[in-house]
């Protein structure tokens, strides 16, 4: 039995469908990423479980009781906004006490579990600081603190890193999910950053307006995409759209796939690119290569199209503008959608 | 942060006594509006408080705070301003503050109207306002011929404008909009989230208002109290309408008038009366803006 | 459901008056009905010819203008210097500027007039007295929009700019900083207009029956109801009302997508004369 269960939710607002009937489930102690473009869904999805917003069908249930009927007061859960919403005049032990005391729970019980939070996130040193007195990375901290303090059910996490700058977010990035492992709590978590979700989450759940395109495994989701919209919003993709001739597709003997459709759409990663001077292959002329460290990005023009590929660096060492080259894709990694 | 164009104004004090050509350019430009401003507001400040125990053989005492201070017309002015003053804070406070709560939680088009309300009722001030009241609710005024004509009430069973709840009533017209008006960005600090927040963290309504709304909120309240405060013991035009009748509450800001007015001699009451107003409201002033820095302490 | 209540009760508090002054100056007769019995415009347009009126509104105007020249000159070059090269100025200027904000204007005028009586009392009851008056207690609205004026066109940046380009201070400031800070000086001075348009105490006080502004007009009429003129006065009102709302409007209009907490309450400020 699934911990979080979303059966078939549906939200409308006047004028337009936020959610679709979506149907989700969510396993005990499993790290569910909701990921999707703005204006999807994903936070309104979010707000439903917390019970911050109310839906016109469908039902929720946590650990097996339906939550219809339940106010957010009342949910087992514990949640992490965008802005932290940290309460200003509360010091940090202040808010990450605040659900247990508000809860009425003892003195000594609160304070215990106030310095096990902390030591959890790393800020034990902070405890007097005011939020105002917090970097943007801390704040974030105290925020999780704060939600997990009460020992809930269920962790909502509402685009926790986006506030925050690049090289803080990667660090926190694997913060948060060490905690998560730890603590072993079921967490839903919405992001509209793809490297993020498939990091840290043992699901990802792909949205676009207000429906769940594909719904799994970080590795499967990026290697397999089943709908066009996956395979555009995850991973850096060449995108083709060629004319079947028979039935079938050949990028100017590039490769050799069955086309579902008269005009379809075909996707391909860089890395899956083979370059080579001569052999097999699609002619193509290198336009300009981008040295990116460990790997470089070899943008080749191909006929009317310009394909971007990716090679590690020494093999890409050889190449320069000009050059006359022979690409090639393996059948089983083009994606191919009917146009 | 500035850029010092001329030459440095940084300049140690010695070298600035030899080249006072510097300190011109530093102050030059300025020193008309800051002269003009140090005649027409400070010199008359500071002359009040020099008439105030300024005796007119030559010397100095507290002959004139004493003489105010026995005089019953004067305790009362001063009994009047004081308790119109508090009673004004706490009216426009008790109504302006959930007014101005609500007025935040409305959307755009409640909202525009709602503040243009209040600037139309900031506007209307001074004489004209005194004169809409006798308009609505004077011996001949719209309710009351209503309510004459209705229902058959033959005396006007509304206060008299120069009495202290006439008074309460048409003060309270300007003083509930400049409430509104200070305190309603500072409510909007108050964002959704943390509501929102404390609900997640298991909180009831109560429970966040008294250990984050209230908190978080109670300085500019009592900012926006002070401020009603510190306007409402200066009002002079409002007062001036209503308040002039014989049988009307007596206020400082009157009496200052009407001394000034009909006597040469006598001045040495008008400075007292004046610098007790002045230390009213600039203790009260100070106030207020300790209030608002303690409310910015955690934002 | 009471939050309604609440405000509607609140909404009919504010627009009662209003109509009320409304109503008397478009009213034929109004004794005892609780409507008016006839409706008619001939008070609007008999007020308007009515010389002590027109006098008084043509003092106010004078006196409005004037003031706003007081202060442009004052004003401008003080906010400039402080901004680009001495902020001690503007430190200086915020201290002086609690008199106006803090001491009740009657309490300004009680000082002033026994000042210019010992001191200079040619100038008791002069126009001129009045003129300065009204533009020391008016200034900090000036200084204000200019101020934030000058720091939102980047007054620095232009006045090195020009400095680079060899012109010096005076050309600077009329030249480069004068057309940059249009807006910041158009709203102070609305807000003078209006601070001076219905500026009471200081106006009794220092001048009384020898300068009338209409503000002191009005006042005359409301005292002495039995020689008064009530139905002018009700134009009056209403006339005022509605010069100071569309200054106000055009100061909020001006300042659009730029609102700071003290314009936000310096219409406040302005439309409550104390």
């Amino acid at each position: 039995m699934s911990h979080v269960v979303l059966d078939r939710i549906t939200k409308r607002y006047a004028g337009h469908t936020a959610l679709n009937g979506v149907s989700v489930s969510v396993e005990q102690g499993e790290m569910l990423a909701l990921l999707g473009p703005s204006g999807c869904g994903k936070t309104t999805l979010l707000r439903c479980i917390a019970g911050l917003t109310g839906f016109d069908g469908g039902r929720l249930t946590i650990g097996g009781a339906d939550m219809a009927g339940v106010p957010v007061r009342k949910r087992p859960i514990g949640m992490v906004f965008q802005s932290y919403a940290l309460f200003p005049n509360l010091t940090v032990r202040g808010n990450v006490a605040f659900p247990l005391t508000v809860r009425k729970r003892p003195k000594e019980e609160v304070r215990a579990r106030v310095d096990e939070m902390l030591d959890l996130v790393g800020l034990d040193h902070l405890g007097d600081r005011l939020p105002n007195q917090l970097s943007g990375g801390q704040q974030q901290r105290v925020a999780l603190a704060r939600a997990l303090s009460p020992r809930p059910e269920v962790l909502l996490l509402d685009e926790p890193l986006s506030a925050l700058d690049a090289q803080v977010r990667h660090r926190l990035r694997d913060e948060v999910r060490r905690i998560q492992h730890q603590v072993g709590i079921t967490t839903v978590f919405v992001t509209h950053d793809q490297a993020e979700a498939l990091a840290i989450s043992d699901r990802v759940a792909v949205m676009n307006a207000g429906d769940i395109e594909q719904c799994g495994p970080p590795a499967e989701i990026y290697t397999a995409p089943s709908t066009r919209f996956a395979a555009g919003f995850v991973g850096n993709r060449n995108t083709l759209e060629l004319d079947a001739v028979d039935g079938r597709v050949t990028a100017g003997g590039a490769f050799d796939v069955e086309a579902p459709a008269p005009r379809v759409l075909c996707m391909f990663r860089p890395e899956d690119v083979e370059l080579a001077k001569d052999g097999p292959g699609a002619r193509a002329v290198v336009d300009v290569t981008v040295f990116l460290g460990a790997t470089t990005r070899v943008y080749a023009q191909a006929g009317p199209s310009v394909i971007f590929a990716d090679l590690p660096s020494r093999a890409a060492a050889g190449l320069s503008p000009g050059d006359e080259v022979r690409l090639r894709v393996a059948a089983d990694h083009v994606q191919v959608f009917p146009a | 942060m500035t850029s010092h164009i001329t030459e440095s104004v940084a300049a140690p004090p010695a070298a600035r006594r030899r080249v006072p050509g510097k300190l011109f350019t530093a102050w030059g430009p300025a020193l008309p509006l800051l002269l003009f401003t140090l005649a027409t507001l400070v010199l008359p400040a500071l002359r009040l408080l020099h008439d105030t125990f300024a005796l007119p053989d030559g010397s100095y005492g507290f002959d004139h705070i004493v003489k105010v201070a026995g005089n019953p017309v004067d305790r009362q002015a001063i009994g009047g301003s004081l308790a119109l003053g508090l009673t004004q804070a706490t009216l426009a406070t008790a109504l302006g503050a959930p007014a101005a709560w609500l007025i935040t939680r409305m959307r755009l088009g409640g909202r525009a109207f709602w503040l243009s309300l209040m600037n139309v009722a900031s506007n209307f001030a001074g004489i004209g306002l005194a004169f809409g009241f006798v308009a609505l609710i004077g011996s001949t005024g719209m309710l009351t011929l209503v309510l004459k004509g209705l229902f058959g009430i033959e005396d006007n069973p509304f206060p008299s404008l120069g009495s202290f709840k006439g008074m309460n009533v048409v003060y309270l017209y300007f003083n509930i909009p400049m409430f509104v008006l200070l305190t309603l960005p500072a409510l909007s600090v108050l964002k959704d989230d943390w509501q929102e927040a404390a609900a997640v963290c298991h909180a009831t309504r109560w429970q966040f208002w008294r250990y984050v709304g209230l908190p978080v909120l109670s300085p500019f309240v009592i900012a926006g109290w002070l401020l009603v405060f510190t306007w409402t013991i200066g009002v002079y035009a409002v007062a001036y309408a209503i308040g002039s009748s014989p049988s009307a509450t007596k206020l400082i800001t009157l009496q200052i008038g009407t001394t000034l007015e009909s006597s040469v001699f006598g001045l040495g009451r008008a400075a007292v009366l004046s610098v007790l107003l002045m230390i009213l409201a600039i203790g009260a002033t100070l106030l207020y803006r300790l209030s608002l820095r303690r409310a910015a302490r955690w934002l | 459901m009471r939050r309604r209540v609440f405000l509607g009760l609140l909404a009919v508090y504010f627009g009662l008056p209003l109509l009320a002054a409304l109503l008397y100056s478009v009213a034929t007769r109004w004794t005892d009905t609780p409507l008016p019995d006839g409706y008619t415009l001939a008070h609007w347009t008999g007020v308007f010819a009515k010389p002590d009126v027109m006098a008084a509104l043509g003092r106010s105007l004078v006196l409005s203008a004037v003031v706003v020249v007081i202060e442009i000159v004052l004003v401008v070059p003080a906010a400039y210097w402080s901004v680009v090269h001495n902020p001690r100025i503007g430190s200086i200027v915020q201290t002086i500027s609690v008199i106006p904000f803090a001491i009740p204007w009657v309490v300004v005028g009680a000082g002033l007039q026994l000042v210019t009586k010992s001191v200079a009392p040619e100038l008791f009851g002069t126009f001129w007295l009045l003129a300065a008056a009204t533009a020391a207690i008016a200034f900090p609205f000036m200084y204000r929009a200019v101020e934030s004026s000058l720091l939102a066109a980047g007054a620095v940046r232009l006045s090195e700019a020009a400095a680079t380009c060899g012109a010096g201070p005076a050309a600077t400031l009329i030249r480069v900083i004068l057309p940059a800070i249009r807006g910041g000086v158009v709203s102070g001075a609305l807000l003078v207009i209006a601070t001076a348009m219905n500026e009471f105490a200081l106006a009794k006080i220092l001048t009384g029956v020898s300068y009338e502004t209409l503000p002191l007009w009005s006042a005359r009429q409301f005292v002495s109801r039995t020689l008064g003129d009530p139905n002018a006065l009700a134009v009056v009102t209403i006339f005022t009302f509605g010069l100071l709302f569309a200054l106000s409007a055009l100061v909020v209009w001006l300042g659009r997508g730029r609102v700071s907490a003290s314009m936000a309450t310096a219409p406040v400020q302005k439309g409550i004369t104390p």
